[in-house]
């Protein structure tokens, strides 16, 4: 259905493309009356995202200043780039943002493969409880906090009375102290996540899928075509839009990590740092007792310049490929 | 016309929609609310009595927001509104008592003072960072309010306690009069040691006799209850052990109680590795979990559970609660206490900043506030309630003056102190329950070698190195908490490690810094 719009009013769309100059001569003003129930219905979202999102973005001058608790925020003392200063003062930010890169693009690349591949064969099988049965067992996990993960994971990797030591044990095999193997949680985090979320992004493809139409497989059914290639020339090209918005929408967030997940499973051990901490986990440590605003602003103003960046360089090379699928 | 019909619910859903989305934003709505029952009710609620007697205009009806850390009792409902009965009358006012929860306290705490959220009472603590927040201008200087707001409290808290919590010569917390100790000790559990007739814990060394003695004979025993903080209750214990001068110093400087003018760095000293030796001593012995950097539990539960049995220390109150929470399941166990005093030779009472209540910057009502404070720690019948809860529901006086818990732990919905009312605590009219009695034979034996505290007064002022500090936190988290917790196979390595890393960060600028200010602090007061 989707791709229907998509491709049929196609030729339509660029007269239109044409023609807006001609329309904008009359004045946005003309607009707005001729369109005003329109706009109007439009204003919610403007005025909600102008309240959450906008205003807000004032803050970010705090990233600038010393945090007074007696002036305001534009009375406070200018210091420049001083309260950044920290981010790389301990010799960590190249790796920590190497590590927020690399763990998100993990997630981002396995998770979509890993949603894809099951919202099709999920969407095969044929026998309707057995289907709703799959999709609710996957779906479960993400109801499951980080603070229960983490009791799940300690109990089964937990060196004296852990799962898997004990199994190891019975077994007359040595014992293996996970939590000071900092590789195996590289692995160990994705595989969580993953069980945590495919669930989630599993459905949305399988929304997907349904939105396909009927048609396109029985004619390729009548050309001969078997499973397998009506999978790889019918599925998969329809869910590419999907997944280029889906990638867009979490490229934006890219250096912003899942903190529960790290800061709930790593928690205060310092021998696993080098390969999970992320920005988010890192800035809360350091600034975890004190009340440096101006720190911790300062941390996610680096965040999101790196993401807005990054949004837009994508967002540019999407649409030099296939002007559809970009964002804006 | 239908069309038409469309359109007009179209833009009336939008324009609700609108609204829903402004509404959301005005947080003036509940004030107006009970600021209009306010007025309406004021001219029987307010008499003049109260007005002339407070000495503050208490004319218009105001809502206190009181707060305190930890979790609420379950019968704080009932509590409140039975302290809102009293305010009302004597104040004009109403009282709503918000806990943090122990849950990223320190997160809520910092939100609290620093989002310009309406807060009129807090409670600090040097371990909340009292010093530091007022230094930097987070609470209000109660020195003018007070004589007018609440002068029965200042002329009951004595003139050496309000010198004492003033930072910068100005007086921004109301501290609490009650003297207790809350040095460590070590804990452990009496019938076990008895059953295999282990040497009783009085120094470091028959400790570990100890621990390696219920190794032998409990196998499945954990010997020592040990959590994810190693700095706190493994190192700094060890570090108290040496006779150091008290209070969590940051930045691995050292002071020792009889040299307070010279400071040092304690990171990479042969005291820190010999400490960081015998840590990793316990670990392989097996004296706590291997991968105690992910333990959450909290150092006491293992023990009232009879999973560990022993915590390297602990205070005298805290043991007594966790003796009694133990023996109401297991009545046969019992714990066992000595004081570091007998290995350091001293004991400090708390300093007056270790429990006070002050007022934000941000607070509109701070007469009242205070007023109100001055109800809660002079007036029996608010101290009480707030205390123990609400007599013959929650508690009972018996005939010799006891404190008695009615139902037991998980009936009773206001347990003492249940609000965790450490700060507004008066001696007079304190209650304790019987088993406290063990306590308080503690702190008669400490006070014969009481010295006083020099450290809390001390503000530090970091903001010339805060950059430097917060590398620094970070580094010690990576580098120094797994030798902390033993797990390092190379405990002279991994430090030369340590302190490289810690160097990087800015170490000799923070420590230089701190000893500095630390030093025109002693000259100023004076302390040899």
């Amino acid at each position: 259905m989707k791709a229907d719009l998509v491709a049929s009013p196609n030729a339509p769309g660029k007269k239109k493309r044409e023609e807006l100059p001609l329309k904008k001569k009359k004045g946005f003003l003309h607009e707005l009356i001729t369109n005003r129930i329109m706009f109007l219905m439009l204003l919610p979202a403007i005025v909600f995202f102008l309240i959450n999102s906008y205003i807000p973005m004032v803050g970010i001058y705090y990233a600038f200043v010393r945090f007074d608790f007696n002036t305001s925020l534009f009375n406070s003392q200018f210091v420049g780039l001083e309260n950044f200063k920290f981010l790389w003062k301990s010799g960590a930010l190249g790796r920590l943002t190497l590590n927020t890169f690399g763990y998100n693009l993990a997630f981002i690349v396995i998770g979509n493969m890993l949603a894809i591949t099951c919202a099709i064969l999920v969407s095969e099988l044929r026998i309707k409880w057995l289907k709703k049965l799959t999709q609710s067992i996957m779906f479960l996990p993400y109801f499951i906090s980080f603070v229960i993960l983490s009791v799940i994971v300690y109990n089964m990797f937990n060196y004296e009375t852990g799962f898997l030591n004990t199994m190891l044990k019975t077994f007359h095999m040595e014992p293996v102290d996970m939590y000071s193997k900092p590789i195996m949680w590289v692995f160990l985090i994705i595989i969580f996540y993953l069980w945590k979320n495919l669930g989630y992004s599993m459905v949305i493809y399988l929304a997907a899928i349904t939105g396909i139409s009927e048609e396109y497989y029985e004619a390729a059914k009548i050309d001969g075509a078997n499973i397998f290639q009506r999978i790889w020339f019918i599925t998969l090209p329809m869910l590419k839009s999907t997944f280029v918005m889906l990638l867009l929408f979490a490229l934006g967030s890219i250096m912003k990590g899942q903190f529960d997940l790290f800061y709930q499973l790593v928690g205060n051990n310092g021998l696993l740092y080098n390969t999970t901490d992320i920005l988010d986990t890192y800035v809360y440590r350091s600034l975890k007792v004190t009340f440096e605003m101006g720190m911790a602003t300062a941390a996610g103003v680096y965040q999101s310049v790196f993401g807005f960046v990054l949004i837009m360089t994508v967002n540019y090379i999407i649409r030099k490929v296939n002007d559809e699928y970009a964002l804006f | 016309m239908a069309t038409k019909r469309k359109r007009f619910i179209s833009a009336l859903l939008s324009v609700f929609l609108l609204i829903t989305i402004l509404a959301g934003c005005s947080s003036s709505n509940s004030e107006t609310k009970t600021d209009t029952t306010g007025t309406s009710e004021a001219p029987t609620t307010t008499d003049k009595d109260t007005t002339s007697t407070t000495g503050i205009d208490t004319s218009k009806k105001v809502e206190l927001q009181f707060y305190m850390l930890g979790s609420a009792p379950k019968d704080l409902s009932v509590v409140e509104a039975e302290v809102n009965k009293l305010t009302e009358k004597d104040l004009n006012a109403t009282v709503k008592f918000n806990f943090t929860t122990w849950t990223d306290w320190e997160q809520k705490y910092k939100l609290l003072l620093s989002s310009g959220q309406s807060v009129d009472l807090i409670y600090t603590a040097e371990w909340t960072q009292f010093q530091a927040y007022a230094k930097k201008g987070a609470f209000l200087p109660l020195d003018d309010i007070l004589p007018k707001a609440a002068p029965k409290v200042q002329a009951y808290v004595p003139q050496d306690m309000w010198d004492a919590v003033k930072i910068d010569n100005k007086i921004y917390t109301v501290p609490a009069t009650y003297q207790e100790y809350v040095t460590n000790g070590f804990v452990w559990r009496e019938d076990l040691r008895q059953k295999y007739n282990l040497p009783k814990p009085v120094d470091l060394a028959s400790f570990e006799e100890y621990l390696d003695g219920i190794k032998k004979n409990e196998p499945t025993m954990m010997p020592l209850s040990v959590n994810s903080d190693v700095r706190g209750n493994l190192l700094n214990l060890l570090r108290e052990l040496r006779g150091w001068i008290g209070g969590p110093i940051p930045y691995g400087v050292n002071i020792q109680y009889d040299k307070p003018g010279e400071a040092y760095s304690y990171w990479g000293s042969d005291e820190q590795l010999q400490d960081l030796e015998t840590i990793k001593r316990w670990q392989d012995k097996g004296f706590f979990s291997k991968n105690v950097l992910n333990v959450k539990d909290t150092l006491q539960d293992p023990v009232t559970s009879g999973k560990a049995a022993a915590i390297l220390g602990d205070n005298p109150t805290r043991y007594n609660d966790t003796n009694n929470k133990m023996k109401s399941t297991h009545p046969d166990w019992d714990l066992g206490y000595t004081p570091y005093a007998t290995v350091t030779g001293f004991a400090t009472p708390v300093h007056p900043i270790h429990n006070g209540f002050a007022v934000p910057a941000s607070s509109k009502n701070a007469e009242r506030a205070l007023a109100f404070y001055e109800k809660m720690v002079m007036d029996k019948t608010y101290n009480w309630l707030t205390e123990y809860g609400i007599e013959g529901k929650n508690f009972e006086v018996d005939s010799e003056g006891h404190y008695k818990m009615l139902g037991d732990s998980n009936s009773n919905g206001f347990q003492r102190e249940g609000m965790q009312g450490w700060a507004w605590r008066n001696p007079e009219f304190m209650l304790f329950d019987k088993s406290y009695d063990g306590v308080d034979a503690i702190f008669k034996e400490l006070d014969k070698v009481k010295k006083p505290d020099l450290y809390l007064g001390f503000a530090e002022d970091y903001t010339a190195y805060q950059a430097e500090r917060a590398a620094l936190e970070q580094v010690e988290k990576q580098y120094l908490f797994p030798l902390q917790a033993g797990i390092v196979a190379d405990v002279k390595g991994g430090m030369e490690t340590f302190m490289t890393k810690a160097k990087q960060a800015g170490l000799d600028k923070v420590q230089s810094e701190y000893i500095k200010q630390w030093n025109a602090y002693v000259a100023e007061k004076g302390i040899q």
